[in-house]
Formats: structure tokens, sequence, C-alpha cells
């Protein structure tokens, strides 16, 4: 047994170079198995966090999924607003707990604008029912003040006290900007790994006062300074979407029921972490082809591996037949195909290993700073132990057909090899 | 009688795969402790085929094949692979060595096989080192690539492998053929020299005549080979 452990490993050490590119070619091919594997994990982890403890979101009737993608991710926009009047009249329900106005449509250099009240820094919740945190600073406390996610904070090198300048609309454009009307960053959140990150957060008011003098997608010839609209009624006459929170979950489907019957104008309300699964559903297919794509090329790689396994085994007759005739059994030849390719697929396993872990470590902060994905670095899970173990079972398998064919052939060729 | 048999064959039948006739049919071959056979016979007569039956690499249809006091054909194959590793040495014509060991862990590599070796080998690495220096391999070398060594040299570290743990029996299987005289001659005589001392017994095969006046023993196979269609 040692002695057949040695031969491998001298016999290996022998053909390096060769077996260096199999087991590479085995690394990249499990490197990038884990890879889809931990970037679908993260990706839906993060996906489920982005919003927790919310029992209801309300918008204008529409798509479920579209109202989820604005009011959380920031992504689309609404068809239509929910008056004031019917958000004042909905959250004054007995069953509601707290609420959280949305007003969307503005952005700042790329960032989404979003006007709220400061409720919101109460009450949002995110990952693991968590609540936001100010990194610095404090809530706005009154018309033109902004508080930044942090992303908008590092991007932009923004300052507490800095003015920031909101476009209208979501593309940023010269001539629509409310340049008239700066506003002052009075705080910035803490990281959370979610949109929020990449928010700019200001008042209802707020949104209500850069927007007095504006009809449709243009300004109107009568302007008004900063401090004069101060004095003007801020109070909205709409906003995008609201969030709820109850007293109790129980009533979430009446209330729900309710809302979507509601007579005054066209509602519906969406329980955040059914529609999240819903939309997860689409994705998930997109993410399981590439997990599929992964595991044809760890195939592959095995394949790879077999074709170099036999493309050597006429080479390596006259090594078997001296092995034989030292006394080593044919058992001891499969043994031999089968340590060797174990030993190659465990290397290359483990090196693929190393080479996310490095990968990961070096991009994660990249991944961070360019998409919001925050990767922990985990230990590998229990499915992962389990991949490397079948992945280990397959490569015996696979050793086996170069392993009974050199079985077969010293066997056959006896002390006397034809080459 | 005071002669007691090493190897003693008996109305052994063989025929390869797929042969529709007996290939070998040898009625009696015996080679008695002290003596050294040398087997001579054309190209293809069936030379390693026998040596094969002897290592018991190889089983016959029917007959024994009796290697000191054991019918090999008696054995599981596990029990044969024992039994050569136990109480034989081979050498090939050529290629005898592993390239990617050493010399020193070539001569060793049959202890590996046998437990009995390993402990008549004693300090591994003594014997193996003094088995090299009196086959005349240069200090030198012994840390060298094999692929560096020349032919002659490859031979005679198989006959240090093939040694190594006093097997009692050394099968050579043209181990000369690819040798020129001078280097043929000296591995002879290296070979019996340190087979002697060991007391053990050489089957020898080879299809070069001159060699045979060496030993005690001579047959040639195709006299001793009663099948009928000897190809
Ligand atoms: N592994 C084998 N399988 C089938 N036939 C074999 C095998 N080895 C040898 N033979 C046949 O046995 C015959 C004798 O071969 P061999 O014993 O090698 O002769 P020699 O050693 O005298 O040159 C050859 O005709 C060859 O075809
Ligand atoms: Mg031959």
């Amino acid at each position: 047994m040692k002695t057949l452990i040695r031969i491998v490993l001298k016999s290996a050490w022998h053909r390096r170079i060769s077996l260096l590119f199999t087991i590479l070619s085995i690394a990249i091919s499990v490197c990038l198995l884990l890879g889809v594997d931990k970037i679908r994990k993260e990706a839906k982890s993060s996906f489920i966090n982005t919003i927790s403890q919310t029992d209801l979101i309300v918008g204008a009737r529409g798509g479920p999924v579209n109202l989820l993608l604005y009011s959380v991710f920031r992504i689309g926009n609404a068809t239509n607003n929910v008056t004031w009047e019917s958000y004042e009249e909905i959250v004054a329900l007995d069953e509601i707990a707290w609420s959280i106005p949305i007003s969307l449509g503005d952005s700042h250099r790329g960032f989404r604008v979003m006007g709220t009240n400061t409720d919101y820094f109460e009450y949002y919740q995110y990952g693991q029912s968590q609540r936001l945190t100010f990194a610095e600073g404090i809530p706005f406390s009154e018309v033109y003040h902004a508080v930044i996610g942090r992303d908008v904070a590092d991007a932009l090198d923004y300052q507490l006290g800095d003015e920031i300048i909101v476009a209208h609309g979501l593309v940023s454009a010269e001539f629509a900007e409310h340049d008239d009307k700066p506003f002052t960053v009075t705080g910035v959140l803490a990281k959370t790994g979610t949109p929020v990150d990449r928010t700019v957060h200001v008042s209802l008011e707020g949104i209500e006062a850069i927007h007095v003098d504006w009809q449709g997608g243009t300004r109107s010839a009568f302007q008004l300074s900063a401090e004069q609209a101060r004095n003007v009624d801020l109070q909205p006459k709409a906003i995008t979407a609201f969030m709820v929170g109850l007293d109790n979950r129980i009533n979430t489907f009446r209330l729900q029921r309710a809302i979507t019957e509601y007579n005054e104008e066209p509602l519906m309300a969406i329980i955040p972490g059914a529609t999240l699964a819903e939309l997860w559903q689409t994705i998930v297919v997109f993410e399981q082809v590439l997990l599929v794509i992964s595991g044809f090329v760890l195939i592959a790689g095995l394949l790879g591996m077999l074709t170099m396994l036999l493309s050597t085994l006429n080479e390596r007759r006259r090594e078997m037949a001296v092995l034989r005739a030292v006394g080593a059994h044919p058992y001891h030849i499969l043994f031999l195909f089968v340590l060797e390719t174990v030993f190659i697929v465990f290397l290359g396993y483990v090196i693929g290993m190393c080479l996310l872990y490095s990968l990961l470590v070096l991009t994660q902060p990249l991944l961070v700073a360019w998409y919001g994905i925050n990767i922990t670095i985990t230990r590998p899970d229990a499915q992962q132990w389990f991949l490397f173990a079948v992945v280990l079972l397959l490569s015996v398998i696979v050793s086996l057909i170069p392993g009974l064919i050199a079985y077969r052939q010293s066997l056959q060729d006896g002390l006397a090899v034809k080459v | 009688m005071s002669a007691t048999p090493i190897i003693h064959l008996k109305e052994i039948r063989f025929r390869w795969p797929g042969q529709s006739a007996d290939f070998l049919y040898i009625p009696e071959l015996i080679v008695n402790k002290g003596e050294h056979l040398f087997i001579q016979g054309p190209s293809g007569s069936g030379k390693t085929t026998l040596l094969n039956l002897l290592t018991g690499i190889n089983v016959p249809r029917s007959g024994s094949v009796m290697i000191l006091d054991t019918p090999l054909e008696k054995l599981t194959n596990i029990g044969r692979d024992r039994f050569r590793a136990d109480h034989l040495g081979v050498i090939f014509q050529q290629f005898n060595l592993l390239p990617y060991l050493s010399l020193v862990e070539n001569v060793q590599l049959p202890c590996g096989f046998s437990r009995r070796k390993r402990a008549n080998a004693g300090d591994m690495d003594a014997t193996a080192l003094r088995l090299l220096t009196h086959l005349s391999i240069p200090d030198a070398l012994l840390d060298q690539p094999v692929s560096k060594l020349s032919v002659g040299q490859q031979q005679r570290t198989a006959v240090a492998r093939a040694l190594i743990g006093n097997p009692e029996i050394v099968i050579a299987d043209e181990p000369t053929s690819a040798l020129d005289s001078d280097n043929r001659d000296r591995f002879l005589e290296l070979l019996f020299q340190e087979a002697e001392e060991q007391e053990s017994t050489l089957i020898f095969v080879s299809h070069d005549r001159q060699i045979a006046e060496r030993f005690t023993q001579m047959v040639d196979l195709t006299m001793i080979n009663q099948a009928e269609v000897a190809e």
C-alpha cells in the first residue's frame, strides 16, 4: 500500500507537466461551478433580504412584480400614483401599526431620489429584521434636507453639509434640473447591501417644493425661489406607493383584499415576501441554466482527464509489466489508476476552491462598490462538501475505465510487452 | 538421490485464448537446486510463454507447475502473485527500470511487494548499494535518472533488483539480446557471480547458443515442447 502510494506520487511527479494542465482544467471548472453556486446563493439571499417586516406594499393597480420593483428595488416606474387622501384614509385603519409613504420620480446623478417621511428611518427593515442606522449625521428635519445611502456618498464623495441638485425625471439633463432648489446632506446611512444604499432620501415636502413651479415635464414661466416655495402649502397631493406594517399579521390577507376592493381609486396591495418569491422564480430559471452549464464544464474537465489517462495507457504498459514482475497483482494496477485519478481530482478540487476563495476576497470590495452585491465569504456549506464527495466518487468511476483496461492488458501481456 | 527439484513441470498443456490447439505441451521438466537452466529456442517458439507459466502469470490448462514444492496451479491469482513476489526475481530483455524512480528505489522495488524479501534484505539501502556496487554500477550514477544509464548498466541494475531479498529463483528473459558482446560477457559474469553467492537458481532464456556453455543444464524448447502444432 505504502509502496503503491509512493509509486503513484513519483509516477505522477514524473508526468507533472501534463498532469498540471489536467489539474488546472479541473480546478477552473470546479472554481466556475462553485462560483456560480456561490453567486446564486448570495444573489438569492441578498434579494430576499432586501426588505423585511413590511406586511404590505400599496400602490396603484398594475403588476405586482412591477410594484415591488419600483418601490423596493428602485427599478422601473409607477404608471399611476396614490392620492394623498387614499393614503391617509387607509393608514388610519386600526390594524395598521405604521406606514411609510414613498414618492419616486426624480434622480440625482444616476441615483434615485425618494421622497418619504422620518418614519422610514424608524420602521423600514431589511435583512434579518435589521433597521436603518446612520453612519454619519441625522435624519432630514426640513424641506431642503437630504439623507443619502452609503453608495451614493462613496460614489460621489459627499460629506455632510454638501449641496446636491435633484434632476427632474430619471435622466440627468441640464435643462431639467431643480438647480434653483439645492438640498443639503444631513445624514449618510450605514451600508445595508440593499437598494437603500443607492438612494437619495428627502422629505415628501422637499419633493413637493421642487415641483411647485413645474407643470408636467417642464418648468412653468412662473418661478418660485427656494425660500418662496417653503411658504406654499407643501402637503403632497399624491405619492407613488406606501409600505405598511400591521399590529397583527393575521390581518394581512383581509387588509390586502380590502385595499384591492377600495372604492375611491384602483389600488393594489402586495405581500413583499410572496411577490419576491414570485419574482425569484423568473430569475431562478436563468440561474439554473448557468448551474447546469458549469456542471457540464466540470464533466468536460473530467472527460479531459479521462482522455489524458487513456492516452498514456500504451506507454505505461511496460511500467505495468515491471510492477507485475516484481509481484504486483492486477488489482494493484487498477488501484494505481484509481489512486492517481482521485489524487488529480482532489488536488484540482482543492486548487479550484482556493482559486474561488482568492477571487472572492479580491472581488468582494469591487462587487460591493459596483453592484451593491455584498458577498459574504463563508466556509463551504454541506451542499458543497457533498459536491466534493460526488466529484471524488465520479473520479473513481472515471478512473475505472483506464484502470480496467490496464488491468486486462497486464493480465494479457504477462512478462512480454509487445510495443 | 541428493538433488531436490526446485522446479518440476509435469504434463503441462497451455494455449493462448482463441487458440484451438495446445501451444505448449511439456511432459516433464525438472530443475534441481544448485543448477542453472538455459532455455533456448527460436523467436516465437514460446520461451516467454513458458516463463509466464513458471512465474505464475499464466496457468496451464492442465498439468502441474511445482515450484519450491508449491503447486502454482493450486494457488489463487493473488496467491500466485504473492508467491512470485516472495520467491522469484525477474529480468526482462529491456526497459526493466521505472523511469520515475531512482536507481536505488528501482532496486528496492520488490521489497515493497514482499515482506519476505524485505526481511531478507535487512538494511535495504545498504543492501541495494552493495548489490549495485557488486554489479559495477559507478557511484556517480546512483542519483542520476535512470535514463542516463547505458543499456548495459540498466540491465545490471535489473539484476540487482532481481536478486534483492534473496529469491530462490531468478528468471531472465533474453536479458542480453540488447547488449553488445563485451557488455554481454560482463553481464553474465556478474549475474552468475551474484546468483552463486546467494545460491539462487537461474532460469535463463535466450536464442544465443554461445551463452549456453556456462549453464549446467540446457533445454531446447522445440525439443521438449511436444505440442502437435508448434507455431
Ligand atoms: N499475451 C498473448 N496473447 C496471445 N498470444 C500470445 C501472447 N503472448 C505470446 N503469444 C503467442 O505465443 C507465441 C510465442 O510467443 P513467445 O512466448 O513470446 O515466444 P518467444 O518468447 O519464444 O519469442 C507467439 O506466436 C505469440 O503469438
Ligand atoms: Mg520472448
